[in-house]
């Protein structure tokens, strides 16, 4: 007579949290394995990942610039995932926000107190301008957002491509693939990390207590979990999903105005970086918390830093790629099984 | 009678001996035994939650007992899944068919069967189809496809795919639920025949005359245990219920008012003018409906599920806009399609499926609560959502509603249906200040929460609402109602005051017939 197995359907926070670390754990005595097998010293890297990310100032620092623009990102899509609106295309309205914030430090003069927050104001509408489309084509013709936003992706990124070696190309350096340095810099804040990360933890806290204390988040969370029952209360979903898509491009957006106008200095080609993308993951990892991003966040560049590491030690670059999807399907196992519990008679 | 077909040292098709099932913090089945005959039909019986529905996974080897035994024929079993019990001779129709629309009746007959050639011909599977249902004395048409056939019609499906796989014992889950009184009578004349065969037939069921006219025992589970098994000849339905509610509450057979019913000169609460509406493929789901809703009334909606109520419903809530004809809200002409606009003038509504339209089942209780006062103080202003205050409403409704909340904040999802039913009921109820429109209210709910339910909407109807009950119950249309409304089809068959009205006739005029046919029948 066996315990009986069982689905809970509403699973305690706790038994979420305890499985999400066993996950972890599992990820990284699986890349340890992998390591060991592949005739590499784990332990060895181990120490060198730890003392090259948490373990040194450099490696702190490090870790809050890739977290900068993650948590922006991550904000983005999870802003989407909350109403069950999938933006896949982060990475090309951050490649937009970076492009309009370049376009004004570079071209626009303007007096020093005005230059940044006109460039944030310029990277918020340019993001929020490329989901615009597939925002309304969403909410009024429910037209998959997943497919729309993620071929502009391509068009932005092949767009900033064409902008830093064509028009925009520097002609000072002439360094090949980008602009010329910004005049004006969003200032350190604590070494190399400026006062984008503050303003990134900022937005992502102040997302979360908006949404959870306002009409527009209720609406929005409604609409989200039952279209249906949005309607039979009277709300009017199609405007608030293109608010949501709107807000989500313009987090985005800001992403890469505070990347290029605080970590890069220049409009380069591949500037995004994948952030977009890694803001799903991000999301995900967060699941229904705002404030989870902040961790979520932390992770993800944590496992960036390693893939950094491990290149300095002659390993494939694409070990990050394996180690986060390695990361997500652990967790999306983990998530499934904190489910199930063993009942004692 | 049945019980003398076969010598009574006969063993039982199936004997159950003290079967339990436990699940986290709930014992669904304890020391549950029965036995199951051939040539008897046996009806199960029991509120909801009491356990019938896991005891009946059990025996189809959904669930494995965690004590006690199954004996098949005299032998010991164990059912390591739903194959093994169909191999066994087992088979369970259930409340949703499991049927391929868009596939003929023939193809679903054949589908997933050993039996089936490798290659399928569409002449002779149908031909087999026709074999089985000539063997079986069920009636269907082999070449139509299962979109096109009535409830009933599916249901002779299903039952004949499950006699087809050699069942020796069927069990039907409210069998009756989706029939009209035509087609249900045929089901039992079928039952009847399958039982006469030497068949063995398990229906549960909560409706207590079909239990009295079809079956020749019944058992009765109260809280996951057997409270006793019976010969129908030797209860009575009173007391039947006695032993499903452990006490002895009948429903009344009427709500006596203070005063009488309106008349037809009665303010009207929202009037109908030959409201049509059609779906997206443009079929005529409601057909030219006229009706007055007087304040202070209760008016029943008979008829079959599938006849056109979630398109009336609809139109009287602002789900949906007339496609003809027009609605008129408190004498002014109401806006199209604005269910936010209905509600503000105070329409209250109790969908069908609060799950899939009420309530958003992944977010918490208090969420739920204030869907529809979310707007106002305390709760909410023009951009403001206090979730503080929406906890302490859903509190205040829960204790309104008679709902225990472990937390206010937890998914609603992880509540039973009856109280998700009890908490939609309430919250609706607080801003029904003119219509409240109650589809099949009753669903989900057990006999307790069905009595404070009618009282609820006696006492809605007392307070001056017109209110609207769509049922399937008879007995629940005619203990509520003062006018009776029968639609079928998509049209309204005739609106009758509830003194006049005859179980027979809006019998009659559910099944498609005019009200007079009866005379010449």
């Amino acid at each position: 007579m066996s315990a009986p197995l069982v689905r809970l359907a509403v699973v305690p926070p706790r038994r979420l949290a305890v499985a999400r670390i066993l996950a972890v754990l599992a990820t990284l005595a699986t890349v340890g394995i992998v390591l060991a097998l592949s005739g590499r010293d784990p332990l060895l890297l181990g120490r060198l990942i730890l003392r090259s990310t948490v373990g040194s100032r450099f490696g702190l620092e490090d870790l809050a610039l890739f977290m900068t623009p993650l948590l922006l990102t991550g904000a983005s899509v999870w802003n989407g995932v909350r109403v069950n609106l999938w933006n896949i295309g982060a990475e090309g309205q951050f490649y937009a926000g970076a492009t309009a914030a370049s376009a004004i430090g570079l071209f626009v003069p303007l007096p020093g107190a005005l230059m940044l927050p006109v460039m944030a104001l310029a990277g918020v509408l340019a993001g929020a301008a490329w989901i615009a489309l597939p925002a309304v084509a969403r909410a009024w013709l429910s037209v998959s957002e997943i497919i729309t936003t993620l071929l502009l992706n391509f068009v932005a990124s092949l767009l900033v491509y064409y902008l830093a070696t064509g028009p925009w190309a520097d002609h000072v350096t002439n360094a090949l693939a980008s602009t010329e340095r910004l005049r004006i810099l969003i200032p350190a804040v604590w070494g190399a990390v400026h006062w984008g990360f503050v303003v990134a933890l900022v937005v992502v806290v102040v997302l979360g207590v908006v949404l959870a204390r306002s009409r527009f988040g209720y609406e929005t969370a409604i609409c989200g979990a039952n279209p249906d029952a949005a309607r039979y209360a009277g709300i009017a979903a199609a405007p608030l999903l293109c608010t949501v898509m709107l807000v989500s491009g313009g987090l985005a957006g800001l992403a890469g105005m505070i990347e290029v106008a605080g970590t890069v200095h220049r409009l380069q080609g591949g500037i995004a970086n994948n952030y977009g993308y890694l803001g799903i993951v991000v999301a995900l990892l967060a699941r229904g918390s705002a404030v989870a991003l902040i961790p979520a966040a932390a992770l993800m560049a944590l496992i960036l830093d390693t893939g950094i590491v491990l290149q300095t030690a002659q390993i494939s670059a694409s070990a990050v790629l394996a180690i986060t999807g390695g990361l997500m399907a652990a967790i999306a196992v983990a998530d499934e099984l904190a489910a199930y519990v063993r009942v004692k008679l | 009678m049945p019980e003398t077909m076969f010598a009574p040292g006969e063993p039982p098709f199936l004997k159950l001996s003290g079967i339990g099932k436990v699940f986290p913090g709930v014992i669904a089945n304890e020391d549950v035994s029965i036995d199951f005959r051939r040539g008897e039909i046996h009806a199960l019986l029991g509120e909801n939650g009491a356990g019938k529905s896991t005891l009946m996974n059990v025996v189809t080897g959904l669930y494995q007992p965690d004590s006690g035994e199954m004996i098949l024929d005299g032998y010991g079993v164990e059912f390591a899944g739903p194959p093994a019990a169909i191999a066994a001779g087992i088979g369970m129709v259930h409340q949703h068919f499991k049927l391929v629309p868009r596939f003929t009746v023939a193809e679903n007959l054949a589908l997933g069967w050993n039996e089936t050639p490798g290659w399928v011909a569409p002449g002779a599977i149908e031909a087999k189809a026709r074999a089985l249902s000539e063997r079986f004395g069920l009636a269907i048409r082999a070449d139509a496809r299962i979109d096109s056939l009535s409830a009933g019609e599916q249901q002779r499906v299903e039952i004949l795919r499950v006699l087809s796989r050699g069942a020796k014992m069927l069990i039907l889950d409210e069998p009756t639920a989706v029939l009209s009184p035509v087609e249900v009578a045929s089901l039992f004349d079928a039952l009847r025949r399958f039982r006469d065969g030497g068949g063995a037939v398990v229906i549960i069921t909560h409706k207590l005359d079909e239990v009295m006219a079809v079956a020749d025992r019944c058992s009765v589970l109260r809280a996951g245990r057997l409270v006793g098994t019976h010969r129908i000849t030797d209860v009575t339905p009173a007391l039947l219920v006695g032993e499903m509610i452990g006490r002895p509450v009948d429903l009344p057979a009427s709500y006596p008012r203070a005063r009488p019913a309106p008349g037809p000169d009665a303010p009207a609460a929202m009037v109908l003018e030959a409201v049509s509406v059609r779906d997206e493929a443009g079929v005529t789901r409601l057909d030219a409906v006229s009706l007055v809703l007087r304040a202070g009334e209760v008016l029943g909606i008979a008829g079959v599920t599938g006849n056109g109520q979630p398109e009336l419903a609809g139109v009287m809530t602002g789900l949906v806009a007339p496609f003809s004809g027009r609605v008129l809200l408190g004498g002014a002409p109401a806006p199209g399609a604005d269910p936010g606009a209905f509600a503000a003038a105070g329409v209250g509504h109790v969908p069908e499926d609060r799950l899939r339209s009420a309530l958003a089942p992944s977010l918490g209780v208090a969420e739920n609560a204030v869907l529809r006062e979310y707007r106002v103080k305390p709760v909410g202003g023009r951009l403001a959502y206090n979730a503080g205050a929406a906890r302490r409403f859903a509190e205040a409704l829960a204790v309104a509603a008679n709902v225990r909340l472990a937390s206010p904040t937890a998914p609603i999802r992880g509540l039973s249906g009856g109280n998700q039913q009890r908490l939609v009921l309430a919250r609706e109820g607080r801003i029904a200040t003119s219509v409240l429109v109650a589809s099949y209210p009753a669903r989900g709910l057990d006999i307790g929460a069905i009595a404070a339910m009618r009282e609820r909407l006696a006492a809605a109807r007392d307070g001056g609402v017109a209110v609207v009950l769509v049922s399937e119950d008879l007995d629940e249309i005619l203990a509520l109602s003062d006018r009776i409304a029968v639609l079928t089809a998509g049209r309204l068959m005739g609106v009758m005051e509830r003194a006049e009205a005859r179980r027979d006739v809006i019998g009659r005029l559910m099944s498609g017939r005019a009200a007079d046919a009866e005379i010449a029948a």
